[in-house]
This record gives C-alpha cells, structure tokens and sequence, in this order.
C-alpha cells in the first residue's frame, strides 16, 4: 500500500515535470528564433544560423516527444478527466506553436529572403513580438496548471503584444511593396513576413481557448 | 430459529437492497459519474463502508424510528418494510431519486393508522423536521467546505495533476466514510422495524461481541452491498450530474458533506460529546441520504451565484419526496388489510 502510493506520487511528480519541460521548450524555442533570424539578417545562410536552425529542429523533436508521453500518461493513466480533453488541446496548440517556429526557420534556410538593411531593424522587431507573444503564452499555460488566476494576465499581454506584430507587419509589407524591388522580391518578403506574423496569430488563437479552459477549470 | 423470521425477514432485505441501489449511489454517484472512480472500486469500499456502518453505528437511529410505532407482529413488520421496498422500487425505476426514509417512516405510520395504535407526533415531527433541516444543514456545510477549498485552491497553487491526485484520494476516504454514516444512520430503516422479534444470539469472534441486533443488522448491510452491486448504477445516471454539472472537487464536497450530516444524525458517541459540553445535539434520526446531496448541490449552486442548477429537475425531486411517504402509508394500509384478511395472519395485536 505504502509504495503503491510511492509509486502514484512519483507518476504524478513525472508527469508534472514534463509539462513543466513542455513549457520550456516553448520559451526556448522563441528566444533561439529570434537568435537565428537575427544572424540571418546579418550573415544569411551562415554556418551558424544553420546550427541554430538544427537547434530548433532538436527542440521541435523534443517538444513532440514529450508531447506524446504527456498524452499517453494522461489517457492510460485516465487522469483529470473533467479536463483531460482541454488539457491536450492546450498541449497540441502549444505544439502547433512550436512546429511554427521550426517551419519558418527552415524557410528562411531554403527561401534565403533578401531583406535590404532598411528593414532589418523592422523584421527585427517583429520576431522579438512574434517570440515574446509565444513566451507569453507559454507563462499563461503555466499558469494553467498551477495558478489559474494569473492566466487572464498574461492572456491580456498576449493580445496587445500580437496587435503591436499586426502593425509591425502591415507597415513592414506597407514599405516593401512601394519600393523599387522587383515584384517577385516583393511577393517573397511579404510571404515570409506573413508566416513570422502568423506564429503571433497562433498564440492568440491558442490563448482564446485557453481562457475558455481557464473558466472550465475553476471548481 | 423459526424460518418463517426470515420469510418476513426477505421484505427487510428487498428494502436494504432498495437502499443500496438508491442511496449508496450518493455516496459514490458523483466520483463514478465524473469518471475519477471505477464503479467496482467505489462499490466495493462502499460496501465494506456499510455494513461495519451498520453494525457498530447503527443502534442509536433505529431507537427512534421504534418509537415512532412499535410494530409487535412479524408479519406487520413484513408488510411495513415490504411498503417501503415496493414504494422506493418503483420510485427509482421511475428515475427518481427517493428517500428510503421517508418510505418506511410513511410504512410505519401507515401501520399505526391501520392498527389504531396512536402516532406519537411528538417523534413523527422530529422526524419530519428532519426533512427540512437535513438538506438545509448539508447545504450550508457544503458552503463553508466550498468556500474553504476554493481558497486553499487559490493559495496553495497545487498543479492540476497532483490535485487531480489528491482529489481521487479524497474521494475514496469520503467513500468509506460516507458508507460508513449510511450504513449506521439508514440501517435503522432496513431492520429496525425486525429488530423487536431478532431471533439472533450474541456471538463472540476473538474479541468482538456481537449483539443479536449487530447480527441482524450485519445481514441488512449484505443486503445494501447487493443493492449496490446490482442496481446503483442505474441510479448514478440520474443524481449528480443531472441536478448540476460537477467537477470531481465538487463531488467530493458533495458527499463530504452529506456525510457529516448522516453521521452528526446517527453517532451517539458525536451527541453525548456535545451533551457533554452543554452543546444543542442533534436528534438520533435515520435521515435521507438523498435529500442531503440535494442540499449540498444546491448549497454549491447558491455560492456559485446560483446559476448553472437546474430547478425543474429539483422540483421532480422534491415532489418524490412529498409523494413517497403518502404512498408508502397508502400500500402499506392496503396491503396490511390483505395480509389480514385474506391470508389470515395477525399483523397487530
């Protein structure tokens, strides 16, 4: 009996560190990002933005690892089944959140965009907004689990930090398509910048269904 | 031993299996409902809960249902249980969830009409006030409980996989717990009424000394366990859920709730304390376990800012509850006629 509840308290203590290592590979995720396309900027299809690229397909593989252990743990396990189907949606946004990054990462390593130096400061920006939105979110799933009355907070981050990427992006597509560049050039750079945006998208739709989850979660 | 006791005996029997099927789903409706216990596990500890309810908890509420009419024939105490089987039976197959209280207290009182023995009201209203004050008791204790873990919740920020775990773990104390006060506060309903003609012998096991009552009423908590086993299912599908939707936090305070009720109603050892102490006690009194789940529900509802209860499923409840004992009285004034007349058997004297 003693380490049959050994045994239910280490499970638990298990499972609570990998959504706990889930949620920080989000965080890693978004900061290596923002990394790598900084060094694309400066150096395109250097050797280390290729590391970098690699580091966030390790942390993309990782997070899909944990992923199905988390869901495999919650459904043989059959834990918290009031919220077990909410749970692994938030798992699976967050995922999706993650593929994001590693898809636009990769694009940039076959696309090889040009971004002339006027814009740089720019598409800058907008991967530090697009990361800290993911960040945010991230903090806001967190919080899911431990402390459901902080998620409106971040929730609320979320949503101004994604407008404040909208307008980034619209001003940035706004200045490419009245410049000289040959269209084709255009329509590439304002695809790419679309696909960087979309990842704060992303996170708005995710932190949409998390307040729902939030509210199911109250007793 | 007389066989014919337990011929008349089988009536008490349907009775607890009644009670099994009906009550004993309150006490573990809610954590198999929400899908946090299995129905075996939570059958079996409810069971084992029960019947060691029954037999060393149960004398102190049984008293006060003898006294409301003291049935002195064998086969009046037959036809009074057989009333209140056949009343919460057809109840239940209903989708009602009934009193199993109620039903032989209208028995017993059906019992005393037809034999022209007097009712003594000052009993029968401190059983009835029951009805009233066990659901509003349950409520407010499931308030204060309510409000207590949603600020442990708040504070403790416990992550949601090990509450989930504690929770279970609550659950299945409360179960046993919650099978316990059953066991010792409904037996009374069951074998009270057979307790006066127990042709049962003190038995001694080891240590233990077992009353010829103990016996009597260790047969009428294997008959709940049947009740459990082989009907409650049934029942889960109605109460809980229906009445509000719950979170397993929330079925845990349910039936924490509705458990101190049944065992603040039926511990003696609870009453002399407060005796002890120049504290009001509360009467020794079956009362129903389904009325204090209502009340808890309800009680959670309100401090929800009452939205999300479904009152009209409450008010077929609560017709059940004003229906069962008339029609409980009414089978039992009929059948006792039948039983005298036409099978010529005494059913008073």
């Amino acid at each position: 009996m003693f380490q049959l509840k050994l045994s239910l308290f280490s499970q638990t203590k298990s499972l609570e560190n990998k959504i706990d290592l889930f949620h920080d590979k989000i965080i890693n995720v978004a900061m290596t990002f923002k990394k790598a396309i900084s060094v694309f900027l400066r150096e395109q299809r250097s050797e280390e933005y290729r590391k970098l690229c690699k580091q966030i397909k390790n942390i993309e593989h990782d997070a899909d690892n944990l992923r199905r252990e988390i869901e495999n743990q919650l459904y043989s396990q059959n834990l918290i089944p009031d919220l077990r189907a909410d749970v692994l949606e938030l798992v699976e946004n967050l995922d999706s959140i993650i593929n994001r990054f590693d898809e636009v990462a990769y694009k940039f390593y076959i696309e090889r965009p040009e971004f002339p130096q006027e814009y740089h400061r720019r598409m800058k920006e907008l991967c530090e907004q697009v990361s800290d939105c993911a960040e945010n979110m991230a903090i806001a799933s967190r919080a899911f689990f431990r402390d459901v009355s902080t998620v409106r907070d971040y929730s609320q981050k979320v949503y101004f930090i994604e407008s404040e990427s909208d307008l980034t992006s619209g001003k940035m597509k706004e200045a490419i398509f009245d410049s000289d560049m040959p269209l084709a050039n255009k329509l590439q750079l304002s695809g790419i910048i679309s696909e960087v945006a979309d990842i704060a998208d992303i996170a708005e739709d995710c932190i949409d269904e998390l307040l729902i989850f939030a509210i199911k979660r109250d007793i | 031993m007389d066989i014919s006791y337990f011929i008349f005996l089988s009536s008490g029997l349907f009775l607890g299996w009644s009670l099994g099927a009906n009550d004993a789903a309150n006490i573990f409706g809610t954590a198999v409902g929400t899908k946090m216990l299995k129905f075996r596990t939570a059958a079996i500890i409810a069971s084992i809960g029960v019947i060691l309810g029954a037999v060393f908890g149960g004398t102190g509420a049984s008293k006060t249902l003898t006294d409301l009419g003291e049935i002195n024939e064998l086969a009046g105490a037959f036809m009074v249980a057989l009333s209140a089987a056949l009343a919460v039976y057809w109840m239940i197959s209903n989708g009602t969830p009934v009193s199993t209280t109620q039903a032989i207290v209208g028995s017993i009182v059906g019992w005393n009409l037809y034999s022209n023995y007097p009712t003594d009201t000052t009993i029968l209203l401190k059983i009835v006030s029951t009805w009233i004050i066990c659901p509003v008791l349950s409520g407010i204790i499931a308030i204060c409980i309510y409000i207590c873990i949603k600020y442990i919740l708040k504070n403790s920020k416990i992550h949601i996989i090990r509450q989930d775990l504690y929770t279970r773990i609550g659950l299945v104390a409360i179960c046993a717990f919650g099978a316990y006060a059953l066991g010792a506060n409904n037996i009374a309903n069951v074998m009270g009424v057979f307790v006066e003609a127990s042709p049962f012998h003190e038995v001694k096991i080891g240590q233990l000394n077992l009353s010829g009552t103990q016996i009597l009423f260790f047969v009428g908590g294997l008959a709940i366990s049947s009740g459990i086993f082989t009907y409650s299912h049934k029942i889960i599908k109605t109460i809980g859920n229906d009445v509000m939707s719950m979170s397993p936090i929330i079925a845990w305070i349910v039936v924490f709730s509705q458990s101190i009720v049944l065992f603040m109603f039926a511990s003696q050892g609870l009453q002399a304390l407060l005796q002890a102490h120049g504290l009001p006690s509360l009467p020794l009194v079956p009362v129903s376990s389904s009325q204090a789940v209502i009340g808890a529900v309800i009680g959670i509802g309100l401090a929800k800012g009452g939205r999300g209860i479904r009152w009209s499923l409450l008010s077929k409840v609560a017709s059940g509850w004003v229906l069962t004992p008339i029609i409980s009285a009414f089978i039992c004034f009929i059948f006792l006629f039948f039983l005298e007349n036409v099978f010529n058997l005494r059913v008073y004297h």
